[in-house]
């Protein structure tokens, strides 16, 4: 039998609700998450299948590595990797003290976290869209090379693009409110 | 003390509020959480992340400081400004306390 497999999955801005669930279901079917790499392509290995707790701190202002690490780690979370920005960390439900624990205990820090996600993540799309896709839409739009036509059907597929994501953005963290508010 | 200070801290949550009483006294974050856990009976258990952020936000904001590094661990104690947050908190928590006994009491 396979003793590793490597999946890949893509996972967009906001979705990490939905990674750490990916995580967590693979460890019950005895598939433990080892590592992460640029092609998003996730690594597992064989293991004794268990209900383990995967979670997504997006921080990027640690000033101290080691130190955050050792926060964790005293609570009982496992470090894993760090991957553009994102920390992963787990914990077995079996050494948790209430069975729904999480690296977040308050609505106001996690929606820190959120804050955080959109300052290092959502807002250079922002400024990429409105700064370079937009005005090359125009340059690329009035010029007659046919270099042009095809620069401008690409940026026009890339706007497209973007704002189909920004859309997933806040369509996705206006779920998140209604879950946390309810 | 500044408006803003005053607007982003009270009311507290009471993973802040907790953080900062136990900050009374030198300490470090997993120390605060083991305290809280002792503290309410196992009823708050202050996640990492939110430890780690509150106390980050807290020191940025004056309310604590830096004393020294054990094992990795960061040492922190309340500021004179966490002290007067925390006592405005306390006054707004004893009067929710002195209120609620007088409301129960009429009721009776």
């Amino acid at each position: 039998m396979k003793n590793k497999k490597i999946a890949i999955r893509f996972f967009t801005i906001c979705e990490w609700k939905k990674e750490e669930e990916y995580l967590r279901e693979e460890h019950k079917n005895g598939w433990k998450f080892e590592k992460l790499n640029f092609l998003c392509c996730y690594h597992f290995k064989r293991c004794e299948m268990e209900d383990v707790v995967y979670q997504l701190d997006y921080n990027v202002n640690v000033s101290d590595k080691n130190e955050y690490i050792k926060m964790f780690n005293d609570c009982g979370w496992e470090y894993i990797q760090d991957f553009f920005g994102y920390t992963y960390f787990r914990k077995p439900v079996s050494e948790m003290k209430n069975d729904t624990e999480e690296i977040f205990c308050d609505d106001e820090s996690r929606f820190q976290m959120i804050k955080r996600v959109f300052k290092g993540r959502v807002i250079p799309l922002i400024i990429i869209f409105f700064f370079v896709i937009l005005p090359q839409i125009f340059l690329q739009g009035n010029l007659n090379g046919k270099a042009n036509h095809i620069l401008f059907g690409i940026f026009i597929v890339m706007s497209v693009l973007y704002l189909f994501m920004f859309v997933w953005f806040f369509y996705n963290l206006y779920k998140y409110f209604k879950s946390s508010y309810k | 003390m500044n408006a803003h200070i005053k607007k982003v801290y009270i009311p507290m949550t009471e993973t802040g509020f907790y953080i900062l009483l136990c900050l009374m006294e030198e300490n470090h974050g997993y120390n605060i959480v083991k305290k809280v856990e002792k503290l309410t009976e196992g009823e708050i258990i202050i996640s990492p992340g939110t430890m780690y952020g509150s106390l980050a936000k807290m020191e940025k904001d004056n309310l604590i400081k830096f004393v020294r590094e054990e094992n990795k661990r960061k040492i922190y104690i309340i500021t004179e400004l966490g002290k007067q947050i925390l006592d405005i908190e306390l006054k707004r928590i004893k009067r929710l306390h002195k209120n609620i006994s007088e409301v129960f009491y009429y009721e009776k």
